[in-house]
């Protein structure tokens, strides 16, 4: 009943704003949909930053607009309608990882200004995109491909470099929004539903200074389903929640500093997450002699502290060499309080608290560039210096009985050097290197080579040719399970996985008129992973397995990104295919044939200027993915079977308003029109003791939102 | 100083509605579904001819109390005498007792003393509760409690398994409400002491034994074993292994050793590998560590003397050896014998007085061999129990007439690990057992736990009721 009324409030309220919308009749055209002239400038992997069509990679770009429009507070909400990119949510740890060419988080870095970001699993990769949140941020770059050169270990599949605002025109800026959202159909003020709330200030206080501070909070519900939450004391296996409800708090603020020759910016960020799981099954403790039940379940709940500071310096010196130097440290720390829930009292028994996963690392990158006088060669030499220590609880990885936890200090002392060859005006060559000595593994050599030709006013062609290494992961290198019938082992002597990506990028830019331009990019790519970690039998009486280098990795395809402007229309339109193909060399019967998928992304915007409104449309389709399986076949036999998780459709939309000047913006929408929760699958292997997974949980239905902006600026 | 007075009109209410939104509300909900207070007795029955002067008669409260009550109970009973067969305390007034509910307390007692010596078995004295003087109180569960000379009507009960290294063998007579605790690598070989000459190895420590060629055993060395000795092992993933342990369906003539033949030149060496030593770490919640160090291997040949056994064992490379008779013993299943103390162990009651064993055990997994099991429930097939499994939500409701005679089985393992689901960590649902003991008696059982209330493995609970 209560939803009920709730959700009759919040549809009152989509609908009141919905029409004011259509009704009014403002004048001022501000919103456009013209990209503004003045070309995007990027920094990723660029020697001096420069714009996107000079850049000798290939680096895409999600503007800040971009991201308002869709209304998307987290990295995770805005890479989903990205071509190539597939969100992956674990509902059972209320993360959210990415996947790409076939490769997950582990292969996958995320940075903040050229630095990575920690988390407890990583430093850079394994992210839990649902905890970089986005609020204060000017636009985000991606590179698809391998970018050890640049950017190191783990820079497998490709990067996301998120670029931070750090300067206003204005003398004061002030933002504040509010969001509501339902999940599925399910929405409460309190209990239920996602609700957010933000405020960020900003301040020029002199032409030199600038700071900014900003607050986000995001308090995710979870998604019940069928589930009934905290307070259901039945053994029915209904209790709990299907998507584990989190609530996100995050202080950011930035100070900058920037005169002629220097600038000078010191970013901080705090964040804290609580993840709630409460066990689905419920404990009777029956009471035979008074025939009375006493229930109890068993709650786990996990508390994310995650500490960021980075003082980066640029500026120029000898009038010629620009260095760009950050010195950052961060921690992340992720706490589990567990306990035995008593229902008729309400009271916590045996709680017990430590700490279940972290990572800490100090870091340094410095860049310097520009190191011979030349208008042709640019040379870049730079330094990677990360000093990482991490933990990992006996709860968050399978570790010997009685080891409370394992501890690893992993240290890198990078140098790389890129130099940029203008060859011809409409060549350049841009070759790489990058040594790694580490305290766990022998030197690391990583090279790459891209190379850019125009052709005319509007052909650009790209080759990029990248390597870069994936460290072992703590599952990999300790896990210890050993008893009577089991021995599965990590190992600490694996090396890093060797990753090599080949893409080669054909682009043609066409104006037809003034409003009417046209951007084509098609991609050829090609990644390559040797030495790819395995669990493998390494003793067959008595079974035993470990962790050992072993196997082989391709993935090959091919992509197609169109961007269409017209005159108050755009649309993004890409297809992609792509083909996967593991060499199992740890398996006596494998096929290594190439398995391949289909995706179709298309993102369209409409603006309607004198309502100042912006309708938008987002889609994507990813299609059947399949994967080998070992089952056993009607004669008995193990053989390997393609599994295949069935295709779907993502659809969002999204109608942003402004009012008074954009003192205020309104946006609405729905996520997930097609209301999926989650996709068949037969693409999952089954183990000793359980059966394959058949379904794969991809979404917790369709949603809809609602987000009130306000915007000062003085 | 405009510009700072209009941001703080403007944002003020802003940071007010933020501040609003951001407080929700985090105060714990009490689940009240209108459970009684119930005053209870611990167990339904109890034996008469086994107390000697006194006993106390449990009374239990399904919460802790929080207020003050009373509890009446009323006593008959037939060919016994009130004052001059037993008393009671509290004193009874006329038939009945008076008993004070104090707050913070679980539970109380009443004392029976017993004054007449030779109360047989016609006597039957029964407590009833018949009234309770407490808020939202209910009667209900064990609602009366008789003592007499017949077997136990059921109780619950709580074997000490002793938790998630599970390093207790638990014998359990159901209708004696004993329970007897052994720590299970207290033994190694069972002697048989029925007719056949069988010897059993300790499945509990995942023993596993390998006949060898040569019937000399200080011929034996370890290079002679060198080939199988990584093979004879549990859980090693070959189905070849089965060989190597006793049959788990508890059948004595399919131990792994064969049967000891009176013909000495028939009766092989053979390879022991003494499997684990009891675990001592302590896993996660709802993990166990059954294993802990390997405890070797020795070479063992094993004779008839007459009627005994004679026991021959050596470490492998040891070129002289030890003997030891060991004598059958009559009314029990087995003459224990254990390496490490080098001598006969007492380590199960009578073989007619115990009806379930709560042990690790060997079992065997099709088409992967011998597998180490941890929360098994064996019945005592030696001794003439046998049980089923009923796959059903209908405990409450069996009654003896339920009962399928064909349906009982021989197999020590009908009970075995089924009562659990080890990945989900819980009890397998809506299932009970029925069990028949060596003297006819039939009971229903049910589990009621798999874990204690904080998820930690090795503590079982059952109830059981006499049909």
């Amino acid at each position: 009943m209560q939803l009920s009324f709730k959700k009759t409030i919040f549809f009152a309220l989509l609908a009141t704003l919905f029409c004011e919308s259509l009704s009014s009749q403002n004048e001022q055209v501000r919103d456009t949909l013209q990209p503004e002239q003045l070309e995007e400038v990027v920094v990723t992997g660029q020697i001096n930053p420069q714009a996107v069509n000079k850049s000798v990679v290939e680096v895409k770009v999600i503007s800040r607009r971009d991201i308002e429009r869709q209304a998307a507070n987290t990295l995770a909400d805005v890479l989903n309608t990205t071509l190539n990119l597939n969100i992956t949510p674990n509902t059972g740890t209320g993360k959210s990882g990415v996947s790409l060419f076939g490769l997950d988080s582990q292969y996958f870095k995320v940075l903040i200004d050229n630095i990575p970001v920690i988390n407890e699993e990583g430093v850079g990769n394994n992210i839990d995109l649902t905890l970089i949140n986005l609020d204060d941020i000017e636009r985000i770059e991606i590179v698809e491909g391998a970018m050890g050169v640049q950017y190191g270990a783990n820079a497998v599949s490709g990067i996301i470099n998120i670029i931070t605002k750090k300067s206003s025109r204005n003398d004061w800026h002030i933002t504040a929004y509010v969001q509501e959202e339902t999940v599925g159909d399910e929405y409460e003020w309190f209990d239920k539903g996602r609700h957010i709330q933000s405020v960020k200030v900003g301040h020029n206080f002199s032409e030199k200074f600038y700071a900014n501070a900003a607050y986000f909070r995001n308090d995710f519900g979870g998604f019940f389903n069928d589930r009934k939450g905290e307070d259901w004391p039945f053994d029915d296996g209904l209790r709990g929640h299907e998507w584990l409800p989190k609530t996100q708090q995050n202080v950011k603020s930035l100070l900058s500093y920037e005169s002629s020759n220097i600038s000078l910016f010191y970013r901080f960020d705090y964040l804290h997450e609580n993840i709630e799981r409460y066990g689905q099954n419920v404990d009777l403790n029956p009471n035979p002699s008074t025939g009375t039940t006493n229930p109890s379940a068993r709650d786990e709940m996990y508390t994310n502290n995650r500490f960021y500071h980075h003082l980066n310096a640029t500026g120029l010196v000898f009038n010629q060499v620009n260095f760009n130097v950050s010195l950052s440290y961060q921690e992340q720390t992720k706490d589990l309080e567990r306990y035995t829930y008593r229902f008729r009292t309400g009271t916590k028994e045996s709680v017990e608290s430590g700490e279940y996963q972290s990572r800490s690392a100090f870091f340094s990158r410095g860049t310097f560039s520009n190191l011979f006088r030349s208008e042709k060669v640019a040379v870049q030499a730079g330094y990677e210096l990360t000093l990482e220590e991490g933990t990992g609880s006996a709860a968050a990885i399978t570790i010997a009985a009685g080891d409370s936890e394992e501890r690893q200090q992993l240290d890198f002392y990078d140098f790389f050097t890129s130099t940029e060859w203008q060859v011809t005006p409409r060549f350049s060559l841009r070759p790489g290197l990058r040594v790694s000595t580490s305290n766990l593994f022998a030197p690391q050599y990583v090279g790459s080579l891209s190379a850019k030709q125009t052709v005319g006013e509007d052909w650009e062609f790209r080759a990029v040719l990248g390597a870069a290494n994936r460290t072992p992961s703590y599952q990999e290198l300790f896990t210890y399970f050993v008893d009577v019938n089991h021995d599965v082992q990590g190992n600490p002597n694996l090396v890093p996985e060797k990753g090599v990506s080949t893409f080669l990028h054909i682009k043609k830019n066409s104006t037809f008129s003034d409003t009417f331009r046209m951007k084509n990019k098609l991609s050829f790519n090609y990644l390559g992973l040797e030495d790819r970690i395995e669990l493998i039998v390494v003793n067959q009486t008595p079974l035993a397995f470990q962790y050992n280098n072993i196997d082989q990795y391709r993935a090959i395809g091919s992509f197609l990104e169109n961007e269409i402007y017209y005159e108050n229309f755009k649309a993004n339109i890409g297809v992609s295919l792509q083909g996967i193909s593991k060499v199992l060399n740890s398996d006596t019967q494998s096929n290594d044939d190439f398995l391949f998928n289909v995706q179709l992304n298309s993102n369209l915007a409409y603006t309607v200027p004198k309502w100042q409104t912006t309708f938008s449309l987002y889609y994507k389709y990813i299609g059947r993915q399949q994967q080998f399986v070992e089952r056993t076949n009607e004669a008995g036999d193990q053989e390997f079977q393609r599994g295949e998780t069935e295709a779907y459709s993502w659809l969002d939309a999204t109608i942003n308003k402004r009012f008074i000047d954009g003192a205020f913006v309104a946006s609405i929408g729905a996520r997930n029109l097609f209301d999926i929760t989650e996709v068949n699958t037969t693409a999952f292997q089954g183990g000793a003791h359980n059966a394959a997974p058949t379904q794969t949980p991809l979404g917790y239905g369709r949603s809809y939102f609602i987000r009130l902006t306000y915007n000062l600026n003085l | 100083m405009k510009t700072l007075q209009t941001f703080k009109a403007f944002i003020l209410p802003l940071l007010a509605v933020l501040v609003l939104a951001a407080c929700s509300d985090d105060d714990t909900t009490v689940i009240n579904d209108g459970e009684p207070f119930v005053v209870a007795f611990e167990t339904p029955s109890g034996n008469l001819s086994e107390i000697e002067n006194n006993r106390d008669i449990a009374l239990v409260y399904s919460e802790t109390a929080t207020n003050i009550g009373q509890v009446v109970i009323t006593i008959s009973s037939s060919n016994a005498i009130y004052g001059e067969d037993f008393t009671t305390i509290p004193a009874a007034d006329g038939n009945t007792i008076l008993l004070t509910i104090n707050e913070g307390e679980t539970g109380a007692s009443v004392t029976f003393n017993k004054l007449n010596p030779s109360l047989d078995e016609t006597v039957e004295i029964r407590f009833n509760i018949s009234e309770v003087s407490y808020p939202n109180a209910q009667i209900q569960g064990n609602t009366s409690f008789t003592l007499n000379s017949s077997a136990s009507l059921g109780r619950s009960f709580a074997p000490t398994v002793g938790g998630p290294n599970e390093q207790n063998q638990v014998y359990i007579d159901l209708s004696t409400e004993k329970q007897t605790t052994y720590q299970r690598d207290e033994w190694d070989l069972g002697f048989y002491s029925g007719s056949e000459f069988r010897v059993a190895i300790n499945g509990s420590v995942y023993m596993a034994v390998a006949e060898l060629e040569s019937t000399d055993i200080d011929a034996v060395s370890s290079s002679d074993v060198a080939d199988i000795q990584a093979a004879v092992a549990v859980g090693t993933f070959d189905p070849a292994n089965e060989a190597y342990v006793d049959h788990p369906d508890g059948d004595i003539n399919k131990t792994a050793i064969s049967a000891i033949s009176s013909n000495n030149a028939d009766n092989k060496v053979y390879l022991l590998n003494l499997g684990f030593e009891v675990g001592t770490e302590t896993p996660e919640p709802g993990s166990v560590a059954i294993a802990g160090a390997p405890r070797g291997y020795l070479k063992i040949r094993i004779l008839r003397e007459g009627d005994s056994y004679l026991l021959q064992y050596a470490e492998l490379d040891a070129t002289t050896h030890t003997e030891v008779t060991i004598e059958k013993s009559p009314g029990y299943n087995f003459t224990f014998f254990s390496f490490n103390s080098d001598s006969l162990v007492n380590v199960a009651p009578e073989s007619e007085l115990w009806d379930l064993n709560f042990t690790v055990f060997t079992n065997l997994i099709d088409g992967a061999g011998s597998y180490g099991f941890s929360d098994g429930v064996l019945h005592n097939r030696k001794g003439g129990v046998v049980s089923y499994q009923v796959e059903s939500d209908g405990y409450a409701e069996f009654t003896f007439e339920n009962v399928q005679a064909a349906n009982f089985q021989q197999d020590q393992r009908a009970i075995g690990s089924n009562w659990r689901d080890v990945l989900e960590g819980t009890l397998t649902p809506d299932v009970f057992y029925i069990i028949q003991d060596p003297n006819g008696n039939i009971y229903k059982l049910r589990f009621l736990a798999l874990t204690n209330d904080d998820g930690i493995r090795g503590y079982p609970e059952f109830e059981y009721e006499l049909l």
